[in-house]
């Protein structure tokens, strides 16, 4: 079995073999379709069956009832408002306005550095 | 009577209140009390349409109510069965033909069994929810004839 061990990378902490790790997912893959299989047959997909139960309520829209990533942020982007209003400002999308500030902020540190401020 | 002759599994309720005065919800629960514990026929109550074979309904249903229990009975799987517990949601009861009545609940969903009065025993509702039970095994089993039937 010395291609099996070949295949094994053994670590302090465990092992890790790539054959086996097949098994598993073909052994979890059978038991999850003997589940799927045995799942009831009247089941009408697109239809109220297969949406949330809301106490009898309708499911709005995913956009309107969904928590944004941004959501997370908003009491520090509410505090700190008016430098993100600057910052927002800055930030065109204009490619000549970026060069324009690498150009500025490049000769104030070269003015720093070589003027020996 | 019937008899139930396929024991394949326990049967789960889904109870809707609309409009009910309290009464047949509260003889409902006294089904699941030691006096009556219905869990050991297998009978039970569940949180969610979604995983119930039987929908208990109770009320004379106001109109606000209707178009919700109209999408708890859609959200249930097939096969399953309604029963009506009380006057109120099997006639309208003493809100029989009122401006703000949706009910009684046949006009809304299709009803199976219905178990009258004011409020109903809870020996009478154990009684409505066994008759819907052999209505869902009869269901089931057309159900099985007509996947073999598709498949053959």
């Amino acid at each position: 079995m010395n291609w099996l061990e070949s295949l094994t990378l053994k670590s302090p902490a465990g092992f890790w073999n790539p054959l086996l790790w097949l098994l598993f997912l073909i052994i979890f893959a059978i038991i999850g379709y003997i589940i799927y299989s045995r799942g009831n047959k009247g089941y009408k997909p697109n239809t109220e069956q297969v949406k949330p139960f809301i106490s009898g309520n309708a499911v709005e829209d995913i956009e309107q009832i969904r928590v944004r990533a941004s959501d997370i942020y908003w009491g520090f982007i509410e505090a700190l408002k008016g430098y993100y209003t600057i910052l927002m400002r800055m930030h065109t999308g204009d490619m000549r306005d970026y060069v324009l500030w690498y150009l500025g902020v490049g000769a104030i540190i070269l003015f720093i550095l070589v003027g020996g401020v | 009577m019937g008899k139930l002759t396929n024991f394949k599994r326990s049967i789960w309720v889904f109870h809707a209140s609309g409009g009910s005065c309290n009464a047949c919800d509260i003889e409902i629960v006294a089904v699941l009390t030691p006096r009556y514990d219905v869990e050991r026929f297998g009978i039970k109550l569940v949180g969610s349409p979604r995983h119930a074979d039987v929908l208990l309904v109770t009320g004379a249903i106001p109109r606000d109510f209707a178009d919700k229990l109209r999408r708890v009975y859609e959200q249930m799987p097939d096969p399953k069965a309604v029963v009506v517990v009380g006057n109120c949601g099997t006639s309208g009861g003493v809100f029989y033909d009122s401006y703000n009545i949706a009910g009684p609940i046949d006009e809304i969903i299709p009803v199976d069994v219905y178990v009258p009065g004011c409020p109903p025993r809870p020996e009478a509702i154990i009684d409505g929810v066994v008759k819907a039970w052999l209505k869902i095994e009869k269901l089931e089993k057309e159900l099985e004839k007509k996947e073999r039937g598709e498949k053959g």
